[in-house]
């Protein structure tokens, strides 16, 4: 068994800043990871962090913007923590070392982005979370953290009410092993893969969030799913919202601007919600390309401002699509990108449970509350990392010795055994795949009621079938199908709390949006959902959106 | 965009190796028929989900950004998530794939990355603070466009590897850092911030710097166009500007250099005095005696070429960039 005061799971900008916090607090903290750090998926965040610094933009602006962008289910007072943290934040990744785009004079340079009133993104060319990512690794590097990499965790260890550890899988070795811990914070991220087409990484697999909900952790708001109104037509690959920070607009195959019609005021730069919704009308109304996408133009920009701020998108339409941006139209669809909801936590990282703490995507405070702006993410994992990490650091310093248990590191290995041991049943990836054709197909931006109630009795066929998957590798060393089959469980679990929110959820908000109930209901709806685990499906219930000075109004862009 | 491509044959052969069989490497072929643009990385998943899904390999993001998937693909070291497969097909007619080099293989296509990661270590990766300039109190440094600009390409470098497997320097010496460490040293040096950057050069310079062999297949296999070798070479000549050409392989650049404006010919004799000194001289008498029974006009210096004038000039040219505006 391993054993540390704080353990982290997940090494993204939130568990790395987690881990830093409480290490800093003096705590004996160790980082179990199923990647390198460096390979994380906060890597690939490419346009930016917001942060009101300078003059003419303001900390209520931007508290302003993301509680307008949340459509009103953000957490005012955790959204005006969030807000007034941003510069000190970014000042502190600046003296880690981060190598951020500056201006004429010297400054950090800032760009418009989605559904900001002011241009507060503050970016590193168009790899910023790489930037970030980068700088943290560096800095983590002079303190003192243990790191386990291409480590699973698979099963969170509560005993006499309180948080003790994990059990995780090694996949280099095929160990099974308890890591004892008085606090654990989850920063395992997204769970984007329960769809198809979808930006994340094939890793984002809400391993953390699933594992959390399975021992009683309340997850909150998991319906709300964010679509990337750009990604790569074929690939699903993102092109940032800084495209259209930087002025590329979206073009429908009338070589219209179709955003006029849809935010008078901002059009290309509303709000990821909106400009999803634009995007699929247009190609339902017949006005997008044959095959079905619209176009994103760059061209107009210019070469040299092109390939110098949106470096790593030229080599992505260049590599993934096999065209130049500089001299041609990009072919886009929205794809799955973000998903607001997640571990239900305190602007301090808490959660239900006491020693469980949880931080960037994995969580939900919310500040994101319907839906995210862009460059808001990066900044959550900074701010919320920190937090998490410095309560964690000091639940470990009161709470008493931790253990995991002999049978619980036991019960996994025989289940992992049983799998490799199977004849016969269905094969994990192919599974997985049948999981992501259900959320592709009946739980997309638009939702109705029939397309929801196929999707849960589509999941309720899969549930049946998943606990015959097997594994037909009989070796310890880098046996992928272990890891493979686990993930799939945690997916299909997210989908299920997923779908059973959006089917409650009898109005549109955010990336919420029904057909049959087409607006916003704040007499009934202004709440947060809460799902918790029963064997039988996710139970829901509802919990207040806490409110300071922002009275909801409608939202136009 | 909307045509959906036509498919080809792609044959693949890729590298099976699990110590934990007992049975020796070998090349397990599989044939699948894909557009031409479909990533190698693609290939490979699908031969994962549909024909053969022990195969172990380490995938993440598919756009070339977390630096997992970097393989041998066709003897090339790059990421299989940015290698179409039909430019490879028409050039080969097949597609091999291989772990990387230079780092023990653990299964398939997974290498042990250790040694990389920890040449990384050694070049102190982080920012070192400078006692004489803090950090500023709540605001950011100053850095200018051109200040900027000096990291030249190192930080879109994603660790993958590909360097590293590709380095010949690295197979011949396992204690050279290898060119991702170097590029990552040359970040550190640059930055404005750091306030270690000359103990940096003068630390990394005996052996660290000179085993580099000039050949530019790290250059030529990073898929983030990081250009490592050109950052070695700019750590090379930081090196001998701060403190001259002071040890082996300094001194060994300079007397080449010194060499060529001479005669516009190696002095192999001279060469070797020059970079190592009369004691050096003495260690290789073996192998001068060995390459004078082979070529005995080594012993007398060699003749001045025709053209010298000629190459001068284009060394004056090169050390001032006014004049080579103006050649």
């Amino acid at each position: 068994m391993y054993r540390h005061e704080v353990l982290v799971v997940g090494a993204g900008l939130a568990g790395q800043r987690a881990a830093l916090a409480a290490a800093q607090a003096g705590r004996d903290v160790a980082i179990l990871t199923k990647l390198h750090p460096l390979r994380s998926h906060s890597g690939a965040a490419q346009g930016g962090i917001n942060a009101a610094v300078g003059a003419e933009d303001s900390v209520d602006t931007h508290i302003y913007d993301t509680v307008k962008g949340s459509d009103y289910l953000g957490d005012q007072d955790a959204i005006e923590f969030f807000c007034t943290e941003a510069p000190k934040v970014v000042v502190e990744m600046e003296h880690f070392g981060t190598i951020f785009s500056r201006s004429a004079d010297g400054e950090l340079a800032r760009r418009p982005f989605g559904g900001a009133g002011f241009p507060r993104t503050i970016y590193a060319a168009d790899r910023t979370g790489l930037a970030l990512l980068q700088a943290i690794y560096e800095h983590l590097g002079s303190a003192n953290v243990t790191v386990y990499e291409e480590w699973d965790v698979v099963e969170l260890v509560v005993r006499e009410a309180r948080v003790q550890g994990v059990v995780a899988y090694h996949r280099a070795t095929g160990e099974v092993a308890g890591f004892a811990a008085r606090s654990v914070v989850f920063a395992t991220g997204p769970a984007g893969r329960m769809y198809g087409r979808t930006t994340n990484a094939h890793s984002c697999t809400g391993d953390g969030v699933a594992v959390a909900y399975r021992a009683g952790a309340w997850l909150k708001d998991m319906e709300f799913v964010q679509f990337h109104p750009t990604a790569l037509l074929e690939s699903g690959i993102l092109i940032t919202e800084g495209a259209r920070g930087e002025g590329g607009i979206l073009k429908n195959a009338s070589g219209e601007r179709f955003m006029a019609r849809y935010a008078p005021h901002v059009q290309d730069l509303a709000s990821r919600d909106v400009v999803s919704r634009a995007i699929v009308t247009e190609i339902a109304e017949g006005r997008g390309f044959p095959g079905g996408y619209v176009h994103l133009e760059l061209m107009h920009l210019g070469r040299e401002r092109v390939e110098t701020r949106l470096q790593e998108i030229c080599d992505f339409c260049r590599n993934f699509a096999g065209i130049d941006p500089v001299t041609q139209p990009i072919p886009v669809l929205p794809a799955q990108h973000y998903m607001m909801g997640g571990i239900g936590t305190n602007a301090q990282g808490a959660t239900n449970l006491a020693g469980l703490f949880a931080a960037g995507e994995a969580a939900c405070v919310s500040i994101h509350g319907a839906n995210r702006l862009g460059g808001n993410s990066l900044l959550e994992t900074l701010v919320f990392g920190k937090q998490a990490g410095i309560a964690a650091a000091a639940h470990a310093a009161s709470a008493g010795a931790a253990e995991v248990p002999a049978e619980a590191v036991a019960r996994v290995e025989t289940g992992i055994r049983d799998r490799m041991a199977r004849k016969d049943g269905p094969l994990p990836l192919a599974f997985r795949t049948e999981i992501q054709n259900v959320m592709d197909t009946w739980v997309g931006i638009y939702r109705n009621p029939g397309d929801l109630g196929r999707a849960a009795e589509a999941l309720g066929r899969l549930r049946a079938r998943i606990g015959t998957l097997r594994i037909p590798d009989g070796s310890r060393a880098f046996n992928l199908g272990v890891s493979d089959a686990m993930e799939t469980e945690h997916l299909l679990d997210l989908a299920e709390v997923v779908v059973a929110g959006a089917l409650a959820r009898k109005e549109s908000r955010g990336a919420h949006a029904r057909i049959d109930f087409p607006k916003r209901d704040d007499v009934h709806w202004m709440q947060h959902t809460i799902a918790s685990y029963r064997p039988e499906g996710p139970q829901l219930s509802y919990a207040p959106v806490a409110y300071t000075r922002w009275e909801p109004k409608e939202r136009v862009y | 965009m909307a045509t959906v491509a036509a498919r080809i044959p792609v044959p693949f052969e890729v590298y099976r190796y699990d110590p934990a069989s007992g049975a020796p490497p070998h090349y397990q072929r599989f044939s699948l028929e894909l557009a031409p643009h479909t990533p190698v990385l693609s290939a490979l998943l699908r031969i994962r989900e549909e024909l053969d899904s022990t195969l172990a390999l380490r995938y993440s993001c598919r756009s070339a950004i977390c630096g997992s998937c970097a393989m041998l693909i066709n003897s090339k070291s790059r990421l299989a998530c940015q290698t179409p497969v039909g430019p490879e097909v028409a050039q080969y007619g097949r597609i091999v794939v291989d772990p990387m080099r230079n780092q023990p293989v653990v299964r398939d296509l997974i290498v042990d990355q250790r040694p990389f990661w920890s040449e990384y270590e050694r070049i102190v990766p982080h920012l070192i603070p400078d006692p004489e300039h803090p950090m500023p109190e709540g605001r950011t440094n100053p850095m200018t466009p051109e200040q900027v600009d000096r990291f030249r390409e190192t930080p879109r470098c994603i660790a993958c590897g590909a360097c590293y497997s590709a380095c010949p320097a690295v197979e011949a010496d396992p204690s050279f850092p290898g060119p991702m460490a170097l590029a990552k040293l040359y970040r550190f040096v640059v930055d404005p911030r750091d306030g270690a950057r000359r103990e940096r050069l003068l630390r990394i310079q005996p052996g660290g710097l000179w085993t580099c062999l000039r050949c530019h297949l790290c250059t030529s296999s990073c898929p983030k166009d990081v250009r490592p070798s050109e950052r070695i070479r700019d750590l090379k000549e930081m090196a001998i500007g701060l403190q001259g050409a002071t040890e082996s392989g300094s001194r060994h650049a300079v007397a080449f250099q010194t060499n060529i404006v001479e005669r516009g010919l190696l002095n192999e004799m001279k060469l070797v005095r020059q970079t190592d000194g009369l004691v050096g001289l003495v260690g290789q008498i073996p192998q001068g005696l060995r390459m004078v029974r082979k070529k005995p006009e080594l012993l007398h210096a060699p003749p001045r070429i025709e053209g010298l004038e000629e190459v001068r000039r284009i060394y004056a040219a090169l050390k001032d960039p006014e004049e080579k505006g103006s050649a």
